[in-house]
């Protein structure tokens, strides 16, 4: 620990700290722009600068590390006439003009901090150099003559998303925040995920959706999760009058640490699909409006008497899971009761689980720890994507990535080694990757042949595990849904190297559905009438498909989609921002989502709607979802 | 004692800010009682009285020489030249031209207008003002209180006049100092 007096006030903070965190530490606000908590010291705005007793200049506190017995000064009139003198310089070097910027009166960390200061004014005659404005990209402009030079951007790029697309070009007043080697934003590799945008203190990098929608003092803030994966970031759902303005990552998220992927931030705000704001019942062939007794009781006849398949989406909450469950499998005594995943992302963990009887799965902080990651079959640029990121931003630390995928994966150009293999030869490659491992080398030869990826690199890999003190296996579903001996198969490989082991999973709600045993195939044996939980979930191409030829459809859904050709009755239900419920993400982190938005008067939420389901049907449902997450071991520990 | 002299003029600004000092509404009265309102762009007085007064107050910028003039008139005549508004505290959103420079502004306001046909021309005659970069009013003259706002809010108008009035510099802060 170092003991130093800041403002006269005796500190105590381990060595290392920064002066100004040994501020912070003791309550003396020091006022900042580059600096931001999720980031490294910047050093580049020069606010937060403070007189050190022995010092030739003023020092920036964000990047001065404590000393013994330190004397610091952070309010004296030398320091308040540099702060003021700092500010006047960055307001005087670009378009800081208040009256037509976005975030002006309220959302500016530059205009808050001329405040904080009573300045009426900026002695200097402004450069009215004009600086490129880019509004390529679908969701941010980039304005460069808002931009302070702060970089926060280009670190958050860097170093909470992993892709360093932001950077600057030029020097001094010419620098110029650019993508890539110069392109526009919009054709760049910008991942869309829109940290940037979330880190920028001024009207520089903003929003397009929400731009002059209101500040966040005008707006209301939901701390929710997002529904998008099984990662289950968590997110501020900021509305204005139960519209929805725009989403950001809480930065005190314990899954994301404020980052969001393009998903999670930008579904929602962009939500093109129509809403069904009405239940529909089929009368004389055509969907009609029908009020919810009426569209119940259509269903319920439907439904009562006949052989039911029951499909739920993993994007509903795990009361609405327990309640579906209950209903049809438990009430209607229907042997096939599922949901759209019907298990390819959970079972072969689910089973690992019970023939070990203990769960074996790590944590997503795990990564941060890593020194070698391993990913089979998943690519993370396209589903999990904060996962991703944690992969993407360890890797500059000199963490080694191996890929073991069957085609191309968006992190091959980042990865030490990519293997690719035959599909269906799973536990061939693990084979091959630990043969080369223990030295037997003899089978090397036949497994090569059966996977198509030849010794050497069997043995590449098997260097890499070897050198490996923190390895991380990260397993996505298509590498173990097709050979019952594929995880098993892994986790010896994981035992064998010492790894932590984490599978990606699917859906938001993928782990609540395998404890529910929501997790079998839905092959269909005559059955005679389908329900469908869709909630707000897009059906896809395939599911369309294979929904196309049933005898009957009772379709519960947000949005108008091709699934409504064949259904006979509809229940319209709210979004996933409009109801309440719990989530367990993929590694077992029982998390709440909170409503931000009313749905439209005649739209009720998932479980509104299978509870009035089954009271018509009178079938008892209770409320036991938490209890029974744990009647079955999970591969993941589950726990808020 | 006399009640303290206060004069207002607008220069390269759009009248808000003077709309806002009539939005403090009936508390204009008690400013009446403190101070002595002499010319303004709303009252029939149109120069500052040549005797001098204790406080101008000066809405806009400085856009061309018309407004140099009556900017350097203001200051000479004023113990107290207030800089009212964005426009004169910063350049406010005429500022904006200065990032494109007078001959393009002026050639997208005569000339490219969606409304402008083929006889549309920048006006030359020799007796307007000449154009220059829209400046703060610090530029030109010294300027001895600046009241920042877009427009300032009645409020904190409100405030600065019965500082003024009542013999003081007036402060602001908190919720009276907004740049927007």
């Amino acid at each position: 620990m170092v003991t130093l007096t800041i403002d006269g006030k005796t500190v105590e903070v381990p060595e290392g700290t920064t002066v100004l965190n040994a501020a912070r530490a003791a309550g003396i606000e020091i006022p900042t722009l580059c600096d931001h908590p999720e980031l490294t010291p910047y050093g580049g705005c020069r606010l937060c600068l403070v007189e050190i007793e022995g010092a030739r200049t003023l020092m920036t506190s964000c990047t001065v590390p404590v000393g013994s017995n330190m004397k610091v000064q952070t309010k004296s009139p030398k320091v308040l006439a540099a702060r003021k003198f700092v500010l006047s310089l960055i307001f005087s070097e670009r378009n800081h003009f208040c009256p037509y910027c976005q975030v002006s009166g309220g959302d500016c960390d530059l205009q808050n901090s001329a405040y904080e200061l009573d300045m009426t004014h900026w002695p200097l005659i402004p450069n009215y150099s004009p600086y490129p404005v880019d509004a390529s990209h679908k969701y941010i402009v980039l304005d460069n003559n808002r931009c302070i030079l702060c970089r926060r951007c280009v670190r958050a790029c860097g170093e909470l998303v992993g892709n360093h697309t932001l950077g600057f070009e030029e020097r001094g007043a010419k620098s110029t925040l650019i993508a890539d080697l110069g392109v526009p934003l919009g054709e760049s590799t910008c991942v869309s995920c829109g940290t940037c945008v979330q880190v920028c203190p001024t009207g520089a990098l903003i929003d397009r959706w929400s731009a002059y929608r209101g500040h966040r003092v005008d707006l209301d803030i939901t701390q929710s999760i997002c529904g998008g994966c099984s990662v289950g970031c968590s997110v501020e759902v900021l509305t204005r009058d139960n519209n929805l303005v725009r989403v950001e990552g809480d930065w005190e998220g314990p899954v994301n640490g404020g980052v969001l992927c393009e998903r999670g931030r930008y579904s929602a705000v962009s939500e093109q699909r129509e809403r069904i704001t009405t239940p529909l019942v089929r009368k004389n062939g055509a969907l009609e409006p029908a009020t919810w007794e009426e569209a119940l009781a259509a269903a319920a006849g439907r439904l009562q008497n006949r052989e039911v398949a029951a499909l739920a989406s993993t994007r509903l909450s795990a009361e609405a899971l327990y309640i579906f469950k209950k209903l049809f499998a438990d009430g209607l005594k229907s042997g096939l009761v599922t949901t759209f995943e019907e298990g390819y992302t959970t079972a072969a963990a689910s089973e690992l689980a019970a023939a070990r009887g203990a769960g074996f799965e790590g944590k997503l902080e795990d990564l941060k720890s890593a020194d070698t990651v391993v990913i089979f079959g998943d690519d993370l640029t396209v589903e999990h994507r904060v996962a991703g990121f944690f992969v993407k931003r360890i890797l500059p630390n000199g963490v080694r990535l191996l890929l073991v995928d069957t085609g191309a994966n968006g992190l091959d150009g980042l990865s030490d080694l990519s293997l690719k293999y035959e599909p269906g030869k799973e536990v061939d490659v693990l084979r091959g990757i630990a043969s080369a491992i223990i030295g037997k080398e003899e089978s090397l030869a036949s497994l090569a042949a059966s996977t198509g990826i030849d010794a050497q690199s069997f043995q590449q890999a098997a260097e890499l595990l070897k050198a490996a003190e923190k390895p991380v296996l990260v397993f996505g579903a298509r590498f173990v849904a097709q050979q019952p001996q594929a995880l098993p198969t892994l986790m010896d490989l994981a035992d064998l190297t010492g790894a932590k082991v984490l599978g990606t999973k699917g859906g938001a709600n993928s782990v609540t559905a395998a404890q529910y045993q929501l997790d079998s195939p839905f092959a269909l044996n005559g059955h005679q009438v389908i329900y469908a939980a869709l909630g707000d979930e897009d059906p896809s191409e395939d599911w369309v498909s294979r929904l196309s030829n049933v005898p009957g459809l009772v379709l519960q859904a947000s949005y108008v989609s091709p699934l409504m050709d064949k259904a006979d009755v509809v229940l319209p239900v709210a979004n996933f921002q409009e109801q309440d419920g719990h989530f367990v993400n993929l590694e077992g982190r029982l998390q709440t989502a909170r409503h931000a938005l009313q749905p439209a008067a005649d739209v009720r939420t998932n479980v509104e709607a299978l509870t009035g389901l089954a009271a018509v049907l009178g079938v008892t449902v209770d409320d036991g979802w938490q209890e029974a997450l744990a009647e079955r071991l999970s591969s993941v520990a589950i726990a808020a | 004692m006399a009640k303290p002299k206060i004069s207002s003029d607008w220069l390269c600004g759009c009248a808000g800010c003077h709309m806002s000092l009539l939005d403090i509404d009936e508390r204009i009265a008690l400013i009446a009682e403190l101070a002595d309102l002499r010319s303004t762009p709303i009252t029939d007085l149109k120069e500052p009285d040549e005797e001098g007064v204790d406080v101008g107050i000066l809405e806009g910028g400085i856009n061309n020489s018309a407004n140099e003039e009556v900017a350097r008139k203001m200051r000479e005549r004023a113990k107290i030249l207030v800089a009212l508004g964005d426009c004169a505290v910063f350049g406010g959103v005429p500022a904006m031209r200065n990032f494109c420079g007078i001959e393009e502004a002026l050639k997208r306001a005569y000339v490219e207008t969606e409304s402008t046909d083929e006889s549309g021309a920048v006006p030359d005659d020799p007796e307007l003002a000449k154009m220059t970069r829209a400046r703060a009013l610090q530029e030109v003259v010294p300027v001895d209180v600046h009241v920042p706002g877009c427009p300032p809010s009645a409020d904190t108008i409100f405030h600065v006049l019965s500082e003024l009035a009542q013999g003081r510099r007036p402060e602001l802060k908190d919720e009276l100092l907004h740049w927007h």
